[in-house]
């Protein structure tokens, strides 16, 4: 699982609360704006995180209590597909 | 100057501050609007501070809420607590920042303990007024005018026991003393950024355990097609562009009190204050002072207290005379119609600051 990630999150405040705690954790992430054709209600901000693999991130997220919302894949094609959680 | 009106506002500010706020301003654009580095650099500035507050006050940094001042997060934590014509319990210390906008409420106001620094006449009067069957209860957690510090710890217990939300008006304890949103189960604290947490004019904290009604609507940089406020912290109530060199200066305070600590600036306070109060009864004032005092001193002179105030400032000593917006305060300490004049120490509170201001009183003849 190569792939790049976007974890979405509804503020800037848990995607930086997200960064950190990956970060700390060891998983160097890239925040961003959200795209805008995934940002459903409007804006937002999500944690690009690059060739590996994303579930240990998701998993530290869950069970720091840290809200966010959906997780895509980006292809090696450019197509950006969500993951189930 | 000697400045001795840090229940006002602290004007003596580490270094850092200053500097934290010019680097903002031209570094910083507007946080949680843009990807760009300069946006992303203003979020970093205003996320650090949240970090640095919520470990200082036990919480979540998206329960920390930045707000104008002290009054404002009131304000918010009071109208989403208290319906109008609610039963609010007060103590007898109170700022208007915390009866005024009950009073716009129309709320009824149950007032408990009016007896300074006489912690078992608080408790058992808070314990009365919960037991009386009240809405909210709203206490400040040291007195602004005579720095008595209320038992907040166990009036919380109290609101706890009888299932009263409550909110804490920190104003004059945030830096100084013990104060922690989830040691407490506070459902608000409000809190200045200007006083003891050494940030400058304009900024204040509201750290919230609830679930807050928004004072202000407006732009939040997040779930933009929504017409509703968001339904999280903080953006539920950061309508509006915030203060970021404002919040990057408050965020060094908060560095500077996290690397003290706040129990050393309390100690030094507290000495300063030790010297201060029985130097000032020799010198035949009326001192209000007692167990449970903070370095916030309120005397009483024979002569008009503005008359003193102004007479000290002449002499290069700043305090501040009158009703220091409690009138409830001075109403039971007895002091309504004469009002006093407050000494307030703060973190660089020294010997020779006591020594200097007994030097001022003597030499401006101020009786």
């Amino acid at each position: 699982m190569k792939n790049d990630w976007l974890i979405t999150f509804r503020s800037v405040t848990f995607a930086q609360r997200g960064d950190r705690a990956l970060r700390g954790a060891g998983v160097e992430g890239i925040l961003q704006r959200t795209p805008k054709q995934l940002a459903e209600r409007g804006c937002g901000y999500c944690l690009r995180i690059r060739g590996r693999d994303a579930m240990p991130a998701v998993a530290l997220l869950r069970e720091r209590a840290i809200p966010f919302g959906k997780l895509y894949a980006l292809t090696a094609d450019g197509r950006v597909e969500e993951r189930a959680l | 100057m000697i400045y001795l009106d840090n229940g006002a506002t602290s004007l003596r500010k580490p270094g850092s501050v200053s500097q934290a706020m010019l680097r903002a301003m031209q570094t910083c654009a507007n946080p949680g609007r843009g990807g760009y580095p300069s946006a992303m650099a203003a979020a970093d500035a205003v996320y650090a501070c949240r970090e640095q507050a919520a470990a200082l006050f036990d919480c979540q940094p998206e329960q920390v809420v930045f707000t104008a001042n002290c009054t404002h997060g009131l304000n918010i934590a009071i109208r989403t607590l208290v319906k109008p014509g609610d039963t609010v319990l007060i103590s007898g210390f109170e700022h208007n920042a915390v009866t005024r906008p009950l009073h716009l409420l129309d709320a009824k106001i149950v007032v408990a303990g009016r007896r300074l620094f006489d912690w078992d006449d608080t408790l058992e009067a808070f314990e009365r007024g919960l037991r009386s069957g009240v809405d909210a209860a709203v206490f400040t957690h040291v007195s602004n005018v005579f720095g008595y510090i209320l038992p907040a710890a166990r009036m919380a217990e109290l609101c706890r026991k009888h299932g009263v939300p409550f909110i804490l008006d920190a104003a004059q304890s945030a830096g100084t003393l013990n104060v922690k949103l989830g040691e407490l189960g506070a459902d608000y604290i409000a809190m200045p950024g200007h006083k003891g947490l050494l940030g400058p004019q304009g900024t204040g904290l509201l750290l919230c355990g609830g679930k807050p009604v928004p004072l202000l609507a407006g732009g939040t940089g997040s779930e933009s097609r929504s017409q509703a406020m968001p339904d999280f912290l903080p953006d539920r109530l950061e309508a509006g562009t915030l203060n970021v060199p404002g919040i990057a200066g408050l965020s060094a305070g908060l560095a500077y009190i996290r690397r003290v600590g706040t129990d050393a600036i309390f100690r030094r306070e507290q000495e300063a204050a030790a010297l201060c109060i029985p130097a000032l009864r020799r010198q035949g004032y009326r001192v209000f002072a007692g167990a449970h005092q903070s370095a916030t001193v309120s005397i009483l002179p024979d002569m008009d207290c503005e008359a003193a105030a102004q007479a000290l400032a002449a002499q290069g000593v700043a305090v501040r005379a009158g009703l220091h917006c409690a009138p409830l305060a001075h109403e039971s300490a007895g002091t309504l119609e004469t009002g006093t004049v407050r000494i307030s120490f703060g973190h660089d509170a020294s010997a020779r600051q006591v020594q200097l201001l007994l030097r001022a009183l003597r030499r401006g003849n101020i009786r």
